[in-house]
């Protein structure tokens, strides 16, 4: 669209209020641009990354700000345990604030396992060591013969990314260094640190639910993070990570007993937790066993309570590990549940064999999703 | 494995040892207490299910100073005026306290013998929150349950194990003296190994870890078969020899330029162009959509 420049005395402010036609380009609303965020290309919701770049498109291209990803755990706890903190890494790259609660382990040993991430968008890569004639300057080594106009630009990753500024791949083999985690803000919430005071009302919620959602709730609101704080501070995104929620340790015997007492008091949370992410600008994680939970009916009403759902079911130690099958992955991965926001229908995955690998490349170990079978397409992330 | 857990198991270990019906786990929790007494620790057992003569029997020959067995055979509810030890002592305070009696500075072994009476009385989650207050507070060094499998329900046992670093599941064997113990182990780092083993147990309670059982162990999984380097076993020559090379450096490529050439070419001149883009707010995102400029 052409807007008619008036003169070259006036200055050049002014031209761009002066509409010859009727016409009017659209524009958005004003999208919130937080870092580390982009909208869907589905339904235009809001998305982080989950840390793990495959997990992201199978979940419809990321995680939407304001809902629940539940993570059924595998039987010991570890690949679970592992995309937490992905999750929880890459709030730490993206500058997010993080909250961390569990009953199990202090959020500090949590937060000092974060995997290191590889900050340079660039594969490392060796070159392969030639043996050098004696002549050459040493400083030729890098110095590419054919292809020399490009030997100051950066190397390009080959392998296919989104976006590589929305998800970052990240070592497992190494943790990260304790400066990058220091920058970022960080609330816990350690259980055995707060006294259970008993209810003077029967709340269907146990105490220490009650404790954490209203620890959830002071974060969120003295830190801004609600949809209807003024919008002058810059807006920032609060991720949260519940680990293993129902267990034992949290005080609820939904694992013990086939009917529990406390039947309701995790379903009540969730509800409360979606409640409370609606609005406001944060994202949770939340673990579970389920592999402990005996009454299906009740696992099922979790699932619906939150908005994404996947499984881990690990190879080790059953009777899977022995099929020649499943002998380059680690585990089976389900997706029991995609969420549709603000649409009809949802966007499900199209291949429901999906199974995980914790793949060691070079010289680290990334955490990835693969598609056996026909669909061989090797997601590095 | 059971070797090695039986030489120690690390500080803030918790060892189950899980038995049923048809293999009692006694004499292997046994076979714990007389280990960790020869290697000069404190031991405090709590006896609910056994009397106290019971568990002496086959540990004569060991310093016995160090073994403080807690006697809740005989009324572990309470119902005399002085009883020895009940189960609603099974608590973190109480049992912090009783770890802390004995004369040594060392932290001291706790063996339950059995979690399964305790669980019958108190309710899981006060169990389990119990447990993970001695393994996390220093009063403990390690503690070794005996758990009957068979007595609770699969969740019940399942959220125990879920607190426990190893597990041994003890089973019979083919000869009447003979079992085998299935373990899992899990380490700090997070790695799970597990081990099937055939084992017995002799008169002075030491054990003897027969050969392993038919099926083998599941691999580890970072061992990476070698790969197959396509490079070798060829009928041609694809290595080079020094002479060889040489040539090859000196060769003239086309199109090269001197070191000065490439230099300036490299850096960017003041006339070379730079794109500088500033997206805005008014910038489309869709591509693919034309018709998104209109306000319609």
């Amino acid at each position: 669209m052409a807007a008619p420049v008036n003169s070259v005395v006036n200055s050049s402010a002014k031209c761009s209020s002066f509409n010859a036609t009727s016409f009017q380009k659209k524009t958005r609303s004003r999208l919130i641009s937080i870092p580390g965020t982009r909208p869907s290309v589905q339904n235009g919701q809001l998305l982080v990354s989950t840390g793990v770049t495959s997990l992201d498109y199978l979940l419809g291209g990321g995680l939407a700000v304001g809902t629940v990803l539940l993570i059924e755990e595998d039987r010991y706890d570890s690949y679970s345990r592992m995309i937490l903190k992905y999750f929880l890494a890459e709030g730490v790259v993206c500058r997010h604030e993080l909250f961390v609660a569990s009953a199990q382990h202090t959020p500090d040993d949590i937060l000092q396992e974060l995997p290191s991430p590889i900050l340079d968008d660039v594969a490392i890569h060796k070159p392969v060591e030639q043996p050098r004639l004696s002549h050459e300057p040493q400083d030729s080594l890098d110095a590419m013969k054919i292809a020399w106009r490009y030997q100051n630009l950066p190397k390009v990753q080959t392998a296919l990314a989104s976006s590589s500024r929305f998800g970052h791949y990240y070592d497992v083999s190494k943790m990260m260094e304790a400066e990058i985690r220091e920058a970022a803000k960080c609330h816990r919430f350690y259980l055995p640190e707060h006294p259970t005071q008993s209810s003077p009302t029967h709340s269907p919620m146990l105490e220490s639910y009650s404790a954490l959602l209203k620890s959830l709730r002071d974060v969120i609101q003295r830190e801004g993070f609600e949809v209807t704080a003024p919008m002058s501070k810059s807006r920032n995104i609060l991720r949260i990570g519940l680990h293993s929620l129902g267990s034992t340790l949290w005080g609820d015997d939904l694992c013990c007993h086939d009917n529990p007492r406390h039947g309701h008091a995790l379903t009540t949370f969730l509800y409360g937790l979606r409640a409370l992410l609606r609005s406001s600008l944060s994202v949770a994680v939340v673990t579970v066993p389920s592999h402990l939970i005996q009454n299906r009916a009740l696992m099922g009403r979790i699932t619906r309570l939150c908005d994404n759902a996947i499984a881990l079911e690990s190879f080790k130690g059953s009777e899977r590990e022995a099929n020649p099958l499943y002998k380059d992955y680690h585990g089976l991965l389900h997706v029991r549940q995609v969420p549709h926001l603000n649409c009809l229908a949802s966007q499900l995955p199209d291949h429901k064999d999906l199974a995980f690998k914790l793949k060691r490349k070079q010289s680290h170990i990334q955490c990835g999703i693969l598609w056996p079978f026909h669909l061989f397409i090797y997601f590095d992330l | 494995m059971l070797s090695e857990l039986l030489q120690g198991t690390d500080t803030g270990g918790f060892l189950i040892v899980q038995d049923n019906i048809s293999h009692s786990g006694r004499p292997l929790l046994k076979s714990f207490i007389s280990a960790a007494l020869n290697r000069d620790e404190d031991v405090h057992v709590l006896a609910f299910e056994a009397s106290e003569e019971e568990l002496k029997d086959g540990l004569q020959g060991l310093p016995c100073q160090r073994l403080h067995i807690h006697n809740a055979y005989i009324d572990p509810l309470g119902w005399t005026a002085h009883p020895a030890f009940t189960v609603q002592q099974f608590c973190f305070e109480e049992l912090t306290q009783l770890a802390k009696q004995t004369s040594q500075p060392k932290p001291a072994t706790l063996v339950i013998d059995s979690l399964s009476w305790i669980l019958r009385h108190l309710n899981p989650p006060h169990v389990c929150k119990t447990l993970q207050q001695l393994r996390k507070g220093g009063a403990v060094r390690a503690i070794i349950g005996l758990l009957h499998a068979d007595m609770h329900q699969r969740g019940t046992v399942g959220s125990i194990c879920h607190l426990a670093t190893s597990v041994i599941a003890v089973s019979p064997g083919m000869k009447a003296d003979e079992a085998v113990a299935k373990t899992t182990k899990r380490a700090k780092s997070g790695k799970v190994t597990q081990d099937e083993e055939i084992f017995r147990i002799n008169e002075d309670l030491t054990v003897v870890v027969l050969n392993k059982t038919s099926h083998p162990g599941p691999k580890q999984t970072d061992q990476e078969e070698p790969e197959m380097d396509p490079t070798a076993n060829l009928t041609f020559n694809l290595r080079l020899s020094d002479t060889e090379r040489e040539a090859k450096e000196k060769l003239a490529l086309p199109f090269v330029f001197s070191k000065e050439k490439k230099m300036a070419l490299l850096q960017s001149g003041p006339g070379s162009g730079r794109i500088l883009y500033e997206p805005d707010a008014n910038d489309d995102y869709d591509q693919e959509d034309p018709d998104d400029d209109l306000d319609v």
